[in-house]
């Protein structure tokens, strides 16, 4: 009796040390342990209630968040109706057939003006200054063809009157055209840089001016006007496609929003100007192809969240046992020609001090990587990086996407488009025309800082 | 306390593998090592003032009744050192092994030296070990 009422004393202790045996430190208790300085550093873009309702897309500053919530102001489309374009539009045949260019542009003038993402849509057609119109009118023209189609129009003074006119804050001019410039006299030609230039400077200054160009390609029924008018047209034109473009104009911000709304559903070859994009989403992943003697360097890395880790440790690298990680990248903000794997893998590069970390390969997620349970699962591209040499102090590592002028803006330039061809005459000037507007300097189009320190 | 534990874990190498290594040095280090003292004391106090003081069990108190809580002891580090990497969901790695045969030798140490600190406190078994 005595023996059972001693062991009964002793439950406590017993029950004591059970509960202590799941152990006192978890990850998750390392907030209250870091303070405020990891806090504000780390602050993932999850938890702002924007991105909350779209986790995959969510944009990384909270900034980009709340432009990307609210709608445009007010969109201005314009169409021009000139005589060169009266080859995409052909009046319906017999046969009901019609061009890829009434297609898509039918397609997206509808969903312009369905859009919610803006206020205020109003179409304007080009003719030698804009008219204002409305959808029925502008969309049957492009349905069933130009009933009085305008004399050629000027490049120049239709930026102009775009910027004189229509440009204002949250506000965006959509230029429906095939952009053959024309100039009065083959004098004008070395000058549509600079004309460009002047036409888009035209109206103060406008620091965060910037130009989207989409190009297409469709194919053509009518009369070809080729800019150098001393060619001469050509009538029943043609067995090749000709190009049309899709220019947005406008501020930055909101360039960036019609564009991710509006173009980047369908395939378009793409240049940007001027327009600025939030930093994507990237983190160190320490267990996706990873080689080496390494770990997250990060204040309290155990307990962080898994897209936010930016320091590299590395405990031991040589040229035999080198160290490799990979850096995952959520591009899904950015347009499509920045997310190209081909573009990526010329246009990233990396800059270290004091390093020879070097880019080994660029790819994209395959629908393995998406399915999987760890956190590579949240990028869209991975960055590989080999280094051979322990750094000897914490030194800056940065993952840099280069601006850069998309290739196919010269294999669509032609310098003599006497013969119908898919490319554009003096395309490359006018978009230098563009360029020397946005700055003199090129931006990178976004940077992603990382440190690699010796580990301790 | 966190470096405390990290210094002395870490005395038979870098975890392994190396990318695991803030979890070990965050998480694992510190919980094996505070429940390893734990338990060593609580084992301790059950020999010495349990079964040999409150109980008044007068044939537990030989230097073999003594190696047996002491085996206990080391068999649970052992244990304990397994079930919390697994807990952290660590890469499977042979190292893992490794931290646990330290923390159960980590183990006895902690046992034999709160035993010569503690025993005095006992009425039947003040003098075991020795």
């Amino acid at each position: 009796m005595r023996y059972l009422s001693a062991f009964s004393r002793l439950l406590p202790a017993l029950g004591l040390s059970l509960l202590l045996l799941p152990g006192c430190y978890s990850r998750s208790d390392m907030k209250t342990e870091e303070g405020a300085a990891t806090e504000t550093t780390a602050t993932p873009p999850v938890e702002t209630p924007v991105a909350a309702a779209e986790p995959k897309t969510a944009p990384a500053t909270t900034e980009a968040a709340a432009t990307t919530a609210q709608p445009l102001q007010a969109v201005n489309v314009f169409l021009e109706v000139s005589g060169s374009m009266e080859g995409f539009m052909p009046k319906t045949g017999a046969s009901g057939e019609n061009t890829k260019f009434q297609q898509h542009v039918a397609q997206f003038l509808s969903e312009v003006n369905r859009s919610t993402a803006v206020r205020q849509k109003t179409f304007y057609r080009i003719k030698e200054r804009p008219y204002k119109d409305s959808y029925q009118p502008i969309s049957g023209t492009v349905r069933s063809g130009i009933q009085q189609p305008a004399k050629s129009t000027d490049i120049p003074s239709v930026l102009d009157t775009l910027m004189t006119n229509y440009y204002r804050p949250g506000t965006v001019s959509v230029l429906i055209s095939d952009f053959i410039y024309s100039p009065k006299n083959a004098g004008a030609i070395p000058y549509i840089k600079t004309d460009i230039a002047d036409a888009l400077s035209r109206g103060g200054e406008k620091p965060d001016l910037a130009v989207s160009v989409y190009g297409y390609t469709s194919d053509f029924r009518g009369t070809y006007y080729p800019a150098l008018v001393a060619s001469g047209k050509k009538t029943n034109c043609c067995d090749t496609e000709i190009p049309y473009y899709i220019w947005v104009v406008g501020p930055a911000s909101a360039v960036r929003q019609f564009d991710a709304v509006l173009l980047e559903k369908q395939p378009a070859k793409q240049a940007h100007f001027g327009v600025t994009y939030p930093q994507p989403v990237y983190s160190v992943l320490n267990k996706f192809q990873n080689k080496g003697s390494w770990y997250y360097g990060d204040a309290g890395a155990s307990k962080r969240n898994a897209d936010t880790y930016r320091v590299i440790s590395v405990s031991e690298a040589s040229a035999q046992q080198p160290v490799e990680f990979v850096v995952g990248l959520d591009l899904g903000q950015l347009p499509g020609q920045y997310r190209d794997v081909a573009y990526l893998k010329q246009n990233l590069k990396l800059q270290g001090v004091d390093t020879d970390a070097k880019l080994l390969d660029v790819f994209a997620a395959t629908d393995q990587n998406r399915a999987s349970s760890g956190p590579e699962s949240k990028f869209t591209h991975f960055a590989k990086v080999r280094l051979t040499k322990q750094p000897k102090a914490a030194r800056p590592l940065v993952l840099r996407l280069q601006d850069q002028r998309p290739a196919w803006v010269a294999q669509w330039t032609t310098k003599n488009d006497a013969t119908p061809a898919p490319k554009t005459f003096a395309l490359s000037s006018l978009l230098d025309g563009l360029e020397a507007q946005s700055g003199a300097e090129k931006k990178p189009i976004f940077e992603a800082p990382l440190t690699l320190q010796p580990a301790e | 306390m966190k470096a405390l534990f990290r210094s002395i874990y870490e005395l038979i190498g870098a975890p392994q593998p190396p990318a695991d290594t803030p979890v070990y040095r965050d998480v694992i280090f510190p919980n094996i090592g505070l429940l390893n003292i734990g338990i060593s004391l609580a084992l301790v106090v059950i020999f010495y003032y349990v079964i040999n003081r409150m109980m008044g069990v007068a044939t537990f108190n030989k230097g073999r009744h003594w190696a047996i809580f002491l085996i206990i002891n080391g068999l649970i580090a052992f244990g304990l050192a397994i079930s919390q990497a697994h807990a952290q969901q660590v890469t499977d790695h042979s190292y893992i092994y490794w931290l646990a045969t330290w923390n159960a030798i980590l183990g006895l140490f902690w046992f034999f030296i709160l035993s010569l600190i503690l025993r005095k406190g006992s009425t039947n078994a003040s003098t075991t070990p020795f």
